[in-house]
Parts: structure tokens; C-alpha cells; sequence
């Protein structure tokens, strides 16, 4: 009943000199969305009760390192994970957080 | 009362926001896609389908649970 | 070879043509009035290059271009509610020439009689709300401390838990909300959250509501919202109007 929202492709406007950054943002958001999936998975895997301790540490020191490596890149180019967020229509947002 | 009730919660101007307008004058609203085009100096150039990439993981992850479980030896 | 088509704005009964002088349509073209069976269609010329099906499906996409035509249509809609009850049209909704305006009056005249009777002394309003924004999550000092796999994992489901529950939360606060406002209108409807990019504001929309008040009606509306904006401040209610009727004219909602 409710009709499809009309989609307008966002537009990254690029100049040779802003190319740089706007593309960081989004290979950022791509690489942020990644590890946001694999947190989802990993806590699925952890819940599902079929890992050993060390599978879990292992899992749980690996993401967290990933955690602060994005943290890292984002405050490199004073970035957000609000600004990094794109709506997907039906999907939601592309970020959980 | 209505009239100063009604003028204060209009908009500065009485100016209906953009999203507005469209939201009621599309009937379906509008959103920014889930891809993103890359032009350079007014040229589209390359355009990423993040819709799909979304997708196509989703349905990999739905794949996984329930298989790769430790010992069965299943990748 | 410049072919015009009729652009139609909005449909309205027993306006004066003459009084819409003053105003210009899209691409300043004039305004005329098409006249039948007591319906009046507020029109304009339009370039089909421009507004003809390519045109449509090219335009369509160009966020620049939507803005000015939708400014431009909601101008004369304006003008048009000024003089009579209006029932505002869709975006391009175009003609070929008057003969196929009186013709889609004549297809849906009972349609618009029943959307002019319903929006007859209304004005539409338009309350907002938005999930709280939350604040980033505490992180802990690194550490290499035993165990800090374990517990980054745990923080994270805690994390995760929280956020599912607080937009539980928020959606139920929208549903209510609009229960209240709706039982305070003539008719109501939730429209597509929108995007906050495009919006402006920040966080997720919860609800987008758009509610049908009479005029006479319209201080005790207005007071009911701003009590519950009051009331709910993690809402960040926003309320706008008095606007034309956009979201209850249209055949789709008879």
C-alpha cells in the first residue's frame, strides 16, 4: 500500500582535490559496515555455545583491535560513524550504530 | 488565540521544508540510495551498488550459521 | 519543435480565476483555471521536453531540479488555498491540453469532491519524532589483561542489548504519540520516515506524521502536541503549521 520511496543516488562530488578524502570515506564506511557484521557474526557464533575459551578471547581481542583501528582511521580524518552512515532503503541504515 | 497559536509553529518565513514538499508531493518520499555515484568535476564516473554488497553478504552470513562448526571440519 | 502540455497544481471549487493573476507557475508561465461540473483545475503551460515521460524519468533523479519544481508547485498551491478549499496534485501531473484536464476531472470527480469536502476547512499538520541520540559508548583503557577478549565480547552483546531495547522504546513512545494526535484530527497518516541527511535533524525519525485539523480546532491541537513534546523530551518532538491539506487530497487517500 505504502509505495517504494523514490531513491536518489547519492552523488560523492568530487574535485582532484577533496578526491582523496571523499574516497576514504567511503572505503571507511564499506571497511566500518565489515566489521560491524562480523561483530554481529561473532557474537552469534558466541551464543550458539560451540566455541572453546580460547576461541572467544581469540575472537573477542581480534575484533577489539578492529574496534580501535577504525577508531584510529575515523579521528584520523575527523570522521563520525554518523557521517559515515548511508540509508539503504528497506534495508535501514548500512550502520547499526 | 488560533491565529497566534497557528503563526508561531510555522516555519520562519512559512516555508515548508524540502523533505517535506517531496515526502507529500512525490507521495512516497524521498531517500538518498543506498549507492553512492562518484563523479569528478560534473562527470559521473563510477557507481557502487552498496545495495547489492549488502545483500550478497547477508545472504553468506545466513549461509554460515548452523555450518563451520568447530571439529566438523566444514569451511 | 516545442510541444507544452497542461502542468496541474491543485483542484479547488467556486475560486475567482482572476485572483490567481498575481501568482506564476512553474518556468513563470500564467495560471489558468479550467472550469467543469464545478471543479476548477489550477494549470499552467509546461515544455514536455522538460516534464513529457524522458524528461519525467531523467528529471526525477536530479535533486536540484525536484526542489525547484516542488517550490514552484507549492507556491500556486498556496496561492490556491488562499481562495477556496484545495486539493493539492501529485507532482507533474500533466495534460496534454485543457480537453484532457476536463476529462480527468470528469474521471475523478466524485474523488475530488469527496477529498475538497474533506479537506474543506482543514489545514494539515506535521509533528516529528526521533529516537534519542545516544551517547558513543564508554571504552574501557585498552588492555592485554587476560580475559579482555572475553569481556570486549560481552560489552559489545550488553551494548548491543541496550540499543535494541532504547529503539524498542522509542518506536512504541512514536505509536503512541500519533494515537494521541490521531484521536485529536480529522484524519492522520504516517508518512516515510525521512532520512536525516535530507532532513536535517539528527538521529533516527520515528515517526513522521501528518494530521487533517480544522481551522477552528487548530489552538487545542497545537496545545496537545507541545504538551506532549513537553512530556517527552527525549522525543524531540517537532511540530509544524498550518499547511495546505497535501497528505489528505490525493485520490490515493479517498
Amino acid at each position: 500500500m505504502i509505495d517504494e520511496p523514490r531513491r536518489l543516488p547519492q552523488r560523492l562530488e568530487t574535485d582532484p582535490e577533496s578526491v582523496e578524502r571523499d574516497l576514504f570515506k567511503l572505503v571507511l564506511t564499506v571497511i566500518e559496515l565489515i566489521r560491524q557484521l562480523m561483530e554481529k557474526q561473532a557474537l552469534r557464533r558466541v551464543d550458539e555455545g560451540d566455541l572453546t575459551d580460547e576461541q572467544v578471547e581469540g575472537l573477542g581481542l581480534g575484533l577489539m583491535h578492529l574496534e580501535q583501528a577504525m577508531d584510529e582511521l575515523k579521528s584520523r580524518y575527523g570522521l563520525t560513524t554518523a557521517d559515515l552512515n548511508i540509508d539503504l532503503g528497506p534495508l535501514g541504515s548500512l550502520l547499526s550504530e | 488565540m488560533t491565529q497566534e497559536v497557528a503563526e508561531r509553529r510555522t516555519e520562519p518565513g512559512g516555508q515548508i521544508s524540502l523533505v517535506d514538499l517531496l515526502d507529500r508531493l512525490l507521495g512516497t518520499g524521498v531517500v538518498l540510495a543506498g549507492d553512492v555515484v562518484i563523479s569528478l568535476s560534473g562527470v559521473d564516473l563510477v557507481q557502487v551498488r552498496l545495495h547489492a554488497l549488502i545483500t550478497t553478504v547477508r545472504a553468506e552470513m545466513v549461509g554460515m550459521v548452523g555450518t563451520g562448526r568447530a571439529g566438523e571440519g566444514e569451511r | 519543435m516545442s510541444e507544452t502540455g497542461r502542468y496541474m497544481y491543485a483542484i479547488s471549487r467556486g475560486i475567482d480565476p482572476t485572483a490567481l493573476d498575481a501568482t506564476r507557475g512553474l518556468d513563470d508561465g500564467k495560471l489558468a483555471v479550467v472550469e467543469h461540473r464545478g471543479l476548477s483545475a489550477v494549470v499552467s503551460d509546461v515544455d514536455l521536453a522538460e516534464f513529457g515521460e524522458d524528461g519525467l524519468r531523467r528529471n526525477l533523479e536530479d535533486l536540484g531540479w525536484l526542489e525547484r519544481v516542488a517550490r514552484g508547485h507549492d507556491t500556486v498551491v498556496q496561492a490556491v488555498a488562499q481562495l477556496g478549499p484545495a486539493a493539492p496534485l501529485r507532482l507533474a501531473t500533466i495534460c496534454l491540453d485543457d480537453d484532457a484536464v476536463r476529462a480527468r476531472l470528469d474521471e475523478w470527480y466524485d474523488g475530488l469532491t469527496a477529498a475538497l469536502d474533506r479537506v474543506e476547512g482543514r489545514r494539515e499538520w506535521s509533528v516529528k519524532a526521533f529516537a534519542p541520540v545516544r551517547a558513543a559508548a564508554e571504552r574501557p583503557a585498552a588492555t592485554t589483561a587476560s580475559g579482555a577478549g572475553a569481556a570486549y565480547l560481552q560489552r559489545k552483546r550488553t551494548e548491543t542489548l541496550d540499543r535494541q531495547q532504547a529503539e524498542q522504546q522509542a518506536l512504541e513512545l512514536a505509536e503512541s504519540v500519533h494515537a494521541r494526535l490521531s484521536s485529536r484530527s480529522v484524519a492522520s497518516r504516517r508518512l516515510q520516515p525521512q532520512d536525516p541527511k535530507l532532513s536535517g535533524f539528527e538521529g533516527t525519525m520515528t515517526l513522521n506524521g501528518a494530521y487533517l485539523v480544522g481551522v477552528e480546532e487548530e489552538a487545542e491541537f497545537a496545545a496537545v502536541a507541545e504538551a506532549l513534546a513537553a512530556e517527552h523530551p527525549e522525543a524531540r518532538l517537532v511540530i509544524h503549521g498550518p499547511w495546505p491539506p497535501y497528505s489528505f487530497a490525493t485520490l490515493e487517500q479517498t
